[in-house]
C-alpha cells in the first residue's frame, strides 16, 4: 500500500519553519469554525466534542469531551483552560508543526475550548526549547487581539477570552500536565496529588482543563465540520486524524498526518519515513515515544489506533515513532532512556526519585561489563519496586514511564543484556573503551 | 458519616476524613513520612501503601478519602510488600550513620526499618553524596544525605510559619531542601523543622551531641515563657535541662512552640543560682539556715503588716499565688501587684505577656485591693516593707531605688538579681519552673501542669514550699507537704479551680471553671 497522507490540521501550513499569517488563515476559512461557536451554546459545543469521540493527544487517550464535563459548576472561581504543548516526550515532535506553522488553529480551538467549559484565560504552555513554537504563537496572540478575535469582546459578541503563551524552561516534568500547572504558577514544576483533579482543582485552585495541543487544533476542525465529518477519518477507537513523528534510523525521519485507522506501524516507517537506513533491518521501534513499551520488529503490522497498538503489547502515546536498526544494541538504548528518566525525576516520590538513578546504575554496570549475571533479574525487580504500567506507585507516571521501556526490553531484547554481560559490556561500550583508557565501571554519576 | 472497616475493624468517620487519619482514631498507626496532622498532604513518600478491596493498586492513606464499606487492609502481604519496597528504596542512598546521628533513637527512618523493613539491601552501588553539615541558621543545622525530601519542613514553613523560607532545589535524586534565596531561616518558629523532621537531617544546633536521646528523662509540663502555655517535652540529663521541644495538645498549640520558649532553660544552670538562704547583717548578706532566714522573713512581713507591698510572679504557679495571697490577706495589706512583662506579640502563638500565670493571678486576685497601691506606686509612696515573690525590678531601675529604701525587703527568687544584691534584707532561694509542680493558666483560661524535671541546686526550696512555711510562722496555718496538697486547698477555696482535680487535669489540661476573672481583677 502506498503512504497516503492525509491533510487535514495540516492543511494550507506553510512549509516547517514558516508560519501562517492571520490573513493566509482567514483566507483558507480561519475563524469561521469561532462564529459558528459562538452561535452555539458552550454544552452544543462540548456535545460536538463527545460527538467527535476524539481522545487526548497527548499520550492518555482520554475522552476529550467527557473531561470537559468533569468542570463542577457554579463554583464562584473562574474556570481555565491549559493547553499543553510542552511536547518533552522523547521522540515527539508532532505538536510543534502545529504551533509553529498554523498557530490561529490552536488558538481557534483554544478560544472554543474556553467558551465550551466556561473559562475566559487559556494557558498555552510550550516547549522551552521550541523557541520558534512561542514566538509563532506569540506573533499570532497579537494578530488575533488586534483584530478582535481575542480581548473583551470576541469577534463583537461581548464576550472576553484571552490567551496567553507560558515559556517552559526545559523540564521534561512540566509536559505532565499537574507539573505543567506547578509550573505556569511560577512554582517548581512538581505533579500534584490527585484527587482534586485538576477539572475541580488546578490553576491557582480553581477548575481547569487541560488539553494536548493537537487535541484542541482538533476542536476547531470538529466545530467547523461537524462531529460526524469529522469522525470520517480513523475508526470508532481512534476517530480523526492522527500527527505521528518518526524519528530513528530511517531514511527520512519526519512527521506526517495520517488516518490512523488506514495506516499501519510498518507503513509509517517503510513507506512515510522510507524504511531503514543504510540497508539494514528493523530491530526495534517504540512507537509512542520514548515511555511506552517496545515492540520487536515482528509487531509492527498494525494500524496506528490506540487500541490495535495496545494490543500488540505497546501504546500509541503520543505518536512519537523511534526506529531501531538491527545493529543497535539494546542496552546501549535502554542506558541512553534510564539517563534520561533519572535526570528528569522531579524527586518528588521515592520510587522514581531512589529507583530511577538505581535503574541508570544498573543498565550502565550492565553496558559497561561489569554486569554480574543477577544483575539482570535485579533490573526486572528494582523496576517493578519503582513502578509499571497502572502501578501507581507514584503521583504521576514518570516512574511507570521508566518502568514500562525497561520491562519491555528485557521482555523482548534479554539476549542482549545477557551478552552484555557474557561477553564484558555493550558493543557500543567496547568499541569506545578500545579507543580510550578503560573507565570505572561501578555506575557513579 | 462514611463507615468503613480497617484491619477487621469496622468505624464511622466524619465525612472528608482520610483513611490514615480514620486508622490513626482507632489506634491503628500506618507508617508515614510525608504526612503530618497539622500540614497539608504531599503523598510523596509512599510509604503509607494499604491494600483496598476492589482497587487494584496500592493507595497511600494519606490522601484516599474514607468511603462507605471500603475495605482496609495495612497488613496485608502486598501491602507490606509495597512499604517493604519503599523502604528499601528510601535507604539505597541514605547514609545509614545513625551511630553518629543525632536523630538516632527517635527516627522514623529506624523506627520502619526495623519494624516493616528489609535486612538487607540488594544496592550495591556507591551512593550519591550531597551537602552535610548546611548552616540554615544559628538553630538548625540541614544535612541533606540524611534528607528523604518528605518537604515536612517546607510545608511547616509556608503553612504554619507562613514564611515561605524553604523550598526543593535540583532534580531527582539530586533533590536538596534550601533556603531560599541563599538566605538563613529567619522565622520565629523555625526549629520546628527540627520536630517535624522525621529523620535526621535537620537537627538542633542547640541540642545537637549534647545526648544520646534515649539517656534524657522526659517530663510532660508546659512552657513557661510566654501565658500561651504551649505543652513541651523537657528532655534533662544528669539534672540537667538539654531541651525542650513542644508536646501536641489540640487545645493549646498543637503541635508547635516557638523558637524562644525553646531557650527558656538557659539559665538554669548559672552561676547566679542561689543556693542557699541569705539574711543582710551589717550591710553585707550572708548566708544562714532555713529556719533563721523564714523567722526573719515572717517578723519582717508581720512588722511591715497592712503597709506591705507584694510583687507576686507571674511566673509563679496557681498554688504559689494561692499561698502568697493567703499570707497577705492575713497581713491585711491590700498592696499586691503583678509585674507585667510585655514583648512583641504575633498572631500565631506568642501572646506577648511573658508572664505564663497571668491569667492564674487574674483569677486568684494578684491585683491591688481595695485601696490598695501597686508596682508603680513605687518612688511616689513609701512602704514600710516590701515582699518580691518570684520578682526582680532589674529592668526598672527608678522602681529598684525606691524599694531599696524600704525598711525590709523581702525576695524570694531562683537567682541571685541587682534587686537581690541591693534591695534585699532576707532572701529566699526559689526555683525555676523547671524544678517543681504546680499549675498555670493560660491566656485562654486552660489550667495545666508544670512537671518538674530536674532539682533546684543547693538548698532551694520551691517556692510553694516558701509561701508554706512562711504561712505556718504567720498563721499557724499547716504547710502544704506537696503542691497537690496546696492545689487541692485552692480548689476548695476558689471558684475559678472548684473541683478541678490534679492528677485529671491530664496531659492536656482543662479549662479553669470560671475562665473570666470575677470583680477583683484590674
Amino acid at each position: 500500500m502506498p503512504a497516503v497522507e492525509v491533510s487535514r490540521l495540516l492543511k494550507g501550513a506553510p512549509p516547517v519553519g514558516k508560519r501562517q499569517t492571520l490573513d493566509e488563515y482567514r483566507a483558507a476559512g480561519g475563524y469561521e469554525a469561532l462564529r459558528k461557536g459562538l452561535g452555539m451554546t458552550p454544552e452544543q459545543i462540548t456535545q460536538a466534542v463527545i460527538d467527535s469521540g476524539v481522545r487526548g493527544r497527548g499520550g492518555a487517550g482520554f475522552p476529550a469531551g467527557r473531561k470537559w464535563t468533569f468542570v463542577p459548576k457554579n463554583t464562584g472561581k473562574p474556570v481555565y483552560l491549559a493547553v499543553n504543548g510542552d511536547e518533552s516526550e522523547p521522540g515527539c515532535f508532532k505538536d510543534r508543526q502545529i504551533m509553529e506553522r498554523v498557530p490561529h488553529l490552536l488558538i481557534e480551538g483554544a478560544i472554543l475550548a474556553c467558551r465550551a467549559i466556561g473559562a475566559q484565560t487559556a494557558y498555552i504552555y510550550v516547549r522551552g526549547e521550541y523557541p520558534s513554537c512561542i514566538g509563532n504563537l506569540e506573533a499570532a496572540v497579537e494578530e488575533a487581539r488586534a483584530a478582535g478575535i481575542l480581548g473583551s469582546d470576541v469577534l463583537g459578541s461581548g464576550w472576553r477570552c484571552d490567551v496567553w503563551v507560558h515559556s517552559g524552561a526545559g523540564a521534561y516534568i512540566c509536559g505532565e500536565e499537574t507539573g505543567m500547572l506547578s509550573s505556569i504558577e511560577g512554582g517548581r514544576g512538581y505533579p500534584r496529588i490527585k484527587p482534586p483533579f485538576p477539572a475541580v482543582e488546578g490553576l491557582w485552585r480553581s477548575p481547569t482543563i487541560i488539553n494536548n495541543v493537537e487535541t484542541i487544533a482538533n476542536v476547531t476542525l470538529i466545530v467547523r465540520d461537524g462531529a460526524d465529518a469529522w469522525k470520517s477519518a480513523g475508526d470508532a477507537d481512534t476517530p480523526g486524524t492522527r500527527l505521528v513523528g518518526i524519528s530513528g534510523h530511517v531514511v527520512r525521519p519526519c512527521h506526517v498526518e495520517i488516518d490512523p485507522a488506514k495506516t499501519t506501524l510498518r507503513e509509517l516507517i517503510y513507506d512515510h519515513a522510507g524504511g531503514i537506513w543504510k540497508g539494514r533491518k528493523l530491530k526495534a521501534v517504540i512507537p509512542g515515544g520514548s515511555s511506552v513499551p517496545v515492540l520487536p520488529a515482528t509487531q509492527i503490522d498494525v494500524p496506528f489506533t490506540y487500541g490495535a497498538v495496545k494490543a500488540a503489547g505497546s501504546l500509541a502515546g503520543a505518536a512519537g515513532v523511534i526506529v531501531m536498526d538491527d545493529t543497535t544494541c539494546m542496552v546501549d538504548a535502554l542506558l541512553n532512556l534510564m539517563e534520561f528518566y533519572h535526570h528528569e525525576s522531579c524527586g518528588q516520590c521515592t520510587p522514581c526519585r531512589e529507583g530511577t538513578g538505581w535503574l541508570e546504575k544498573l543498565v550502565r554496570r550492565i553496558w559497561s561489563g561489569g554486569g554480574k549475571p543477577e544483575d539482570i533479574a535485579l533490573l526486572d525487580r528494582v523496576a517493578d519496586t519503582v513502578g509499571g504500567a497502572g502501578a501507581g506507585k507514584t503521583i504521576c507516571f514518570l516512574a511507570d514511564s521508566a518502568v514500562m521501556p525497561t520491562k519491555s526490553f528485557l521482555k523482548h531484547f534479554r539476549a542482549d543484556f545477557e551478552r552484555a554481560v557474557a561477553e564484558g559490556g555493550s558493543p557500543v561500550w567496547k568499541a569506545r573503551a578500545s579507543r580510550r583508557k578503560p573507565a570505572a565501571h561501578a555506575g557513579a554519576r | 458519616m462514611p463507615k468503613l472497616t480497617i484491619d477487621g475493624k469496622t468505624m464511622e468517620v466524619p465525612k472528608g476524613a482520610t483513611v490514615i487519619q480514620a486508622a490513626r482514631a482507632a489506634g491503628i498507626e500506618i507508617p508515614h513520612y510525608c504526612w503530618h496532622p497539622g500540614l497539608s498532604v504531599a503523598g510523596n513518600c509512599r510509604i503509607c501503601l494499604v491494600e483496598v478491596e476492589g482497587m487494584p493498586t496500592l493507595q497511600i492513606a494519606c490522601n484516599l478519602l474514607c468511603a462507605d464499606n471500603m475495605v482496609v487492609r495495612t497488613q496485608s502481604e502486598k501491602a507490606k510488600g509495597g512499604r517493604a519496597d519503599v523502604m528499601e528504596l528510601l535507604l539505597i542512598n541514605h547514609p545509614l550513620d545513625c551511630p553518629i546521628c543525632d536523630q538516632a533513637g527517635e527516627c522514623k527512618l529506624q523506627e520502619y526499618s526495623f519494624r516493616i523493613g528489609k535486612d538487607r539491601s540488594s544496592f550495591d552501588f556507591p551512593k550519591v553524596h550531597k551537602p552535610k553539615h548546611v548552616r540554615f541558621s544559628d538553630k538548625v543545622m540541614f544535612d541533606a544525605e540524611r534528607c528523604i525530601l518528605c518537604t515536612r519542613c517546607v510545608r511547616f514553613c509556608a503553612e504554619v510559619a507562613k514564611r515561605d523560607e524553604l523550598d526543593i532545589v535540583n532534580r531527582g535524586d539530586r533533590n536538596e531542601i534550601a533556603v531560599k534565596r541563599g538566605g538563613e531561616l529567619e522565622n520565629d518558629y523555625q526549629m520546628n523543622v527540627i520536630d517535624v523532621c522525621p529523620v535526621g537531617a535537620l537537627t538542633s544546633m542547640d541540642f545537637r551531641f549534647k545526648s544520646r536521646v534515649w539517656f534524657l528523662e522526659n517530663a510532660k509540663s508546659v512552657c513557661s515563657g510566654c501565658s500561651r502555655g504551649c505543652n513541651v517535652t523537657v528532655g534533662s540529663r544528669w539534672n540537667r535541662v538539654l531541651r525542650v521541644i513542644p508536646r501536641e495538645n489540640p487545645h493549646v498549640n498543637q503541635w508547635w512552640m516557638c523558637d524562644a520558649g525553646r531557650f527558656t532553660y538557659k539559665g538554669n544552670d548559672a552561676d547566679t543560682r542561689l543556693g542557699a538562704p541569705m539574711i543582710r547583717k551589717n550591710g553585707a548578706l550572708a548566708e544562714c539556715s532555713w529556719d533563721e532566714a523564714l523567722d526573719a522573713a515572717a517578723k519582717g512581713l508581720r512588722d511591715a503588716g497592712a503597709d506591705l507591698l507584694a510583687l507576686v510572679s507571674g511566673r509563679l504557679t496557681n498554688e504559689e499565688m494561692w499561698l502568697a495571697k493567703d499570707v497577705l490577706a492575713h497581713l491585711g495589706t491590700p498592696h499586691r501587684d503583678v509585674k507585667p512583662r510585655a514583648f512583641a506579640k504575633d498572631d500565631f502563638l506568642r501572646t506577648g505577656d511573658g508572664n505564663p500565670n497571668s491569667r492564674g493571678a487574674a483569677l486568684l486576685g494578684i491585683a491591688p485591693g481595695t485601696g490598695g497601691s501597686g508596682l508603680t506606686s513605687l518612688g511616689s509612696r513609701a512602704f514600710r516593707g516590701a515582699a518580691l515573690f518570684g520578682e526582680d525590678l532589674d529592668d526598672r531601675p527608678e522602681a529598684l531605688e525606691a524599694l531599696s529604701k524600704c525598711g525590709f525587703v523581702l525576695v524570694v527568687g531562683s537567682h541571685e538579681t541587682e534587686t537581690s544584691r541591693r534591695a534585699a534584707h532576707v532572701v529566699l532561694p526559689g526555683v525555676t519552673p523547671f524544678e517543681k509542680d504546680g499549675t498555670y493558666v493560660n491566656v485562654s483560661g486552660r489550667v495545666q501542669r508544670l512537671a518538674r524535671s530536674v532539682i533546684a541546686p543547693g538548698e532551694a526550696w520551691p517556692d510553694w514550699k516558701i509561701l508554706g512555711a512562711l504561712r505556718a510562722r504567720l498563721t499557724g496555718a499547716p504547710a502544704p507537704r506537696t503542691p497537690a496538697d496546696a492545689f487541692a486547698e485552692m480548689c476548695a477555696a476558689s471558684p475559678a479551680f472548684s473541683g478541678l482535680p490534679w492528677n485529671g487535669l491530664g496531659e492536656h489540661g482543662a479549662d479553669a471553671r470560671t475562665p473570666e476573672p470575677a470583680g477583683a481583677a484590674r
